[in-house]
């Protein structure tokens, strides 16, 4: 009598064939489960193509500008407009055409590649350290220090960024404030970034430490001597790397349109520097005569954005399954 | 000097002229050849110079306007759009006909009389005139002279009165009072004693708003609020006036801030007075809207017109492709140059102001602003339509190397700064000089070209747009600020007289601390003198060649390096005869216009 299922658990391909898990049993890290995951998610994928390539562009900008062999972003050329001063429009010269001044639009586009990814990933890093940090510290020790940092997150939730962002672009726009520390540029407009949207995320991280602080493996450091620094950022922090992920990926794509925002009042990057957003800005009044000049920036925009996001929410689908979209 | 949308900021500090802001401004000429001549590159176009007499009476005019009045006050107003209402409305001692800056005698009886000693002006008044219900009597010169003393009232606040009039004893310090210089000695004479000689000019400032009459038994009232409310209860003296209910109210009626106004003819205007035909029986205004969106309605509408500071560059490119008769450009719109900051920083060097007027590209930047269609480069600063234009050089300008090409010549720019000391033919002094634009198209674009030049000289700047109010209020018109280059101010004459355009801008001893429209703060002992002397000159012609000579002294000291006379361009329905006014950047006369 055979004993088929001894044979079929010592034997090289048994019964449980009839399950195939598709080879030997391994033991896979988070993180390998993670990237099984997102290998299946194209449209994620494909975004991650995307952003990958727009990095590419961003730090090899002159390069490609001169490969194509366009003009700088900042040449000005007014032989380039017809008589009443219209730019002209997309030729071979001058593919994305050229803008009032006769800059080529490609050119400033491929640059302005550059002030979007700065802002948005600049822009996420440091909110995202602030608020991991003030989180899981308001988490962590509860009481009066929750109390305190939460109070502290409300009152910053309220500043409404783009009225500071107006407030500080007329205020400081020329002289600059605070004895020339604040002038309306791209480190401002980070800082604002960072300033204004650091409490979502360390109010997300701080739900997650009140629970997970009560979990077995702290008590356990806790009888262990740990101090409150390890168990914070070493037991505890590990285990929000995947909302922390998630999050930063959407918050990205929201910091790039604040820039434009900015950027469109007036009160963001300083001209003669591409950005996307002050090129749709200054293509509003001419559109009729230049739909060219907002809509190659305004392309390049809303591609950005929506690969971010896209990439977001393939990130969160592949870092916790279990998720409703 | 009668101006423009932002202009507010700058004529509230008080002087004289006014900045446009965006562009257009008003002119005036005496010299109609030169008018004919900063006209020529609109060959095709119907020109506002023509006046249509013998129009078809009655119907009624759509005017779109993107933004509100600043003021409809006769005392108060001072923007272009506003004067296009103010003088349908108003008939001050003198006013120009649409297609001339020569004065022609409107509610006086015939030119002014100027004793041998230039101090004394007489102006005697036409019988006959009558002012709209509910006052109906008769206007004597004791209204004229009311009309005046409530400039000085602080309430009312005339934003020119000292700029033209100080000279009138008694007028520095009025507060709204009788003042001692101003004497009617019967129901139809005014005269004006002044304390220096200064007649000519007083007599030129005659053809603006506050000398409309205004009837002190009705309006003491309202004079007593702060601000006045005349304007809400305005009586008219012109063929119209904004329709009003049998208390005289106007406001909401009449009026409706941010909404609407309409003009209906003045019952008690006797034609026989006016030389104006008014053939329109009603003029409607809708305000608001975007100027782009505006524009398309009336080139593809009827009886309507725009009467904005500056209609979209994208409109008149449309209007030029599409049907020229529906586009009037009007020259002598004013001008537009670029501040230097002839006192403190590296252009208080006479020879690096003269370097980057030779290396800016003067050609590119009037294209920016929409071409030669409506605009023409500036080569020195009395512009086209003001007397002493040709005198000083007309459209070439004087013949100095810097001034020889429009399109920018390196080698000259390099010249200037080796003898500024640098001897690389590059500027190296090392400091970042600030340079203040206005946002918006064109003069962004403008201020962009601005920044490039002086980079190209190696200047470091720190280069700021802000809004153009901003500018002039918090930047250029604060000589505390220490701004070393605005890129793109402007200024408009109120009146064609060149003193108007030169004495307050360059003149030193006009340097104020704030609302300052002498940007560059130039300030230099022999100009100031010779603007002196030329102030007391009487006489148009004379006058013309006086300032002609301190233009050219400006052009040789670099004062301001200029790119840009405006021309502005108007827009009109398919069925609208529509007139301009010359004197008044172009806008619409709704006296003149009619209906096909």
């Amino acid at each position: 009598m055979s004993l088929g299922g001894a044979e079929a658990l010592s034997g090289p391909r048994g019964g449980l064939d009839m399950i195939d898990v598709g080879g030997d049993i391994a033991g896979r890290t988070p993180w390998q489960l993670f990237w099984r995951r997102l290998r299946q998610d194209r449209v994620a994928l494909a975004s991650l193509g995307f952003i990958v390539f727009l990095i590419f562009v961003a730090f090899a900008a002159p390069l490609i500008v001169d490969v194509l062999g366009l003009p700088g972003p900042n040449v000005q050329n007014l032989n380039l407009t017809d008589s009443f001063g219209s730019p002209l429009g997309p030729s071979a010269a001058h593919p994305f055409g050229v803008d009032p001044l006769g800059q080529d639009v490609m050119s400033r586009v491929i640059y302005g590649t550059r002030v979007s990814l700065e802002v948005g990933i600049l822009g996420t890093a440091i909110s995202t350290f602030i608020g991991v940090v003030v989180g899981t510290v308001a988490g962590f020790y509860r009481g009066w220090v929750d109390t305190l940092l939460s109070r502290a997150m409300d009152v910053f939730l309220s500043i409404p960024i783009l009225l500071l962002g107006l407030g500080i672009g007329s205020a400081c726009a020329v002289k600059g404030c605070a004895k020339g520390l604040i002038e309306p540029g791209l480190g401002v407009i980070i800082f604002l970034i960072a300033l204004t949207t650091w409490p979502f995320i360390g109010r997300i991280v701080r739900g997650l430490v009140l629970s997970l602080r009560e979990r077995e493996f702290v008590e356990a450091s806790i009888a262990l001597g740990a101090s409150d620094v390890r168990i914070m950022f070493r037991e505890i922090l590990p285990n929000l790397a995947a909302p922390i992920i998630v999050y930063a990926s959407l918050q990205i794509p929201f910091n790039i349109l604040i820039e434009a925002a900015l950027s469109y009042l007036g009160v963001g990057i300083r001209p003669p520097t591409a950005s996307w957003g002050q090129m749709v800005a200054a293509a509003t009044p001419i559109f009729n005569t230049a739909w060219w000049y907002m809509v190659f920036p305004g392309t390049a925009l809303l591609a950005t954005v929506l690969a971010f996001n896209l990439l977001g929410d393939g990130l969160r689908d592949a870092l916790n399954p279990r998720s409703a979209r | 000097m009668k101006s423009i949308r932002t202009a507010a900021a700058i004529a509230t500090a008080a002087l004289s002229a006014l900045v446009l802001a965006a562009c257009g401004s008003s002119g005036s000429s005496s010299s109609s050849s030169a008018a004919s001549e900063s006209a020529g590159g609109t060959a095709g176009f119907q020109s506002p110079t023509t006046e249509s007499l013998g129009g078809k009476r009655g119907g009624t005019l759509q005017v779109l306007d993107e933004s509100d009045f600043e003021h409809l006050d006769p005392g108060i107003a001072y923007y272009s759009v506003d004067y296009a209402v103010v003088f349908a409305v108003q008939r001050p001692l003198y006013s120009n006909k649409p297609n001339s800056n020569e004065p022609t005698p409107d509610m006086a009886e015939g030119p002014p009389e100027i004793s041998p000693d230039n101090k004394t002006v007489t102006v005697k008044l036409k019988e006959g005139i009558h002012f709209s219900p509910p006052v109906n009597r008769e206007v004597t010169s004791e209204d004229v002279a009311y009309a005046i003393e409530r400039g000085a009232n602080p309430n009312v606040a005339n934003p020119y009165i000292q700029s033209y009039f100080s000279s009138i004893e008694g007028m520095p310090n009025a507060t709204g009072g009788p003042i001692a210089g101003i004497t009617t000695p019967n129901k139809h004479t005014i005269v004006f004693k002044l304390t220096e000689p200064k007649g000519q000019l007083v007599v030129d400032a005659l053809v603006l708003p506050l000398t409309a009459a205004v009837p002190k038994e009705y309006t003491e009232k309202f004079d007593k609020h702060k601000p006045s409310d005349y304007a809400s209860y305005q009586v008219a003296t012109g063929p119209y006036m904004l329709k009003n209910n049998a208390e005289g109210k106007v406001l909401g009626i009449g009026y409706v801030p941010g909404k609407s106004a309409t003009l209906v003819r003045n019952p008690n205007w006797n034609a026989k007075t006016d030389f104006r035909p008014a053939y329109l029986n009603e003029i409607q205004i809708q305000i608001g809207g975007a100027d782009s969106v505006i524009g398309r309605q009336v080139l593809e509408g009827q009886d309507s017109v725009e009467n904005d500071s500056q209609v979209a560059q994208s409109i008149i490119r449309l209007a030029a492709e599409n049907d020229k008769s529906q586009l009037q450009i009007s020259p002598g719109a004013g001008s537009h140059y670029i501040a230097v900051n002839n006192k403190v920083g590296p252009f208080s060097n006479i020879n690096l102001r003269k370097a980057f007027w030779a290396a800016l590209n003067r050609s590119a930047m009037v294209k920016a602003r929409g071409g030669s269609l409506v605009t023409d480069v500036m080569t020195h600063f009395i512009y086209p339509t003001i007397p002493g234009f040709e005198q000083a050089g007309g459209l070439k300008g004087p013949q100095v190397d810097y001034n020889e090409h429009p399109e920018g010549d390196k080698e000259i720019a390099e010249k200037y700064i080796k003898l500024a000391g640098y001897e690389s033919g590059k500027y190296t002094g090392g400091e970042t000089i600030t340079v203040v634009g206005s946002r918006g198209n064109p003069s962004e674009q403008d201020a962009e070209i601005v920044n490039q030049t002086l980079k190209n000289l190696g200047f470091t700047t720190k280069f700021t747009l802000v809004e153009d109010a901003t500018m002039y209020a918090k930047y250029c018109g604060v000589p505390k600020e220490e701004i070393a280059v605005c890129p793109s101010v402007a200024w408009v004459a109120d009146f064609a007289d060149p003193q108007a355009v030169l004495n307050v801008t360059f003149n030193g001893t006009t340097i104020t601390q704030t609302g300052n429209v002498n940007w560059g703060q130039t300030n230099d002992p022999k100009i100031n003198a010779a603007m002196k002397a030329a102030e007391a000159v009487v006489g148009r012609s004379a006058r013309a060649t006086a300032w002609a000579k301190i233009d050219t002294e400006l052009v040789e000291d670099a004062a301001a390096i200029p790119f840009d006379w405006d021309k502005q361009g108007n827009i009109e329905g398919k069925n609208v005869a529509g007139v301009g006014q010359l004197w008044n950047v172009g806008q619409w006369d709704y006296s003149w216009t009619s209906l096909k």
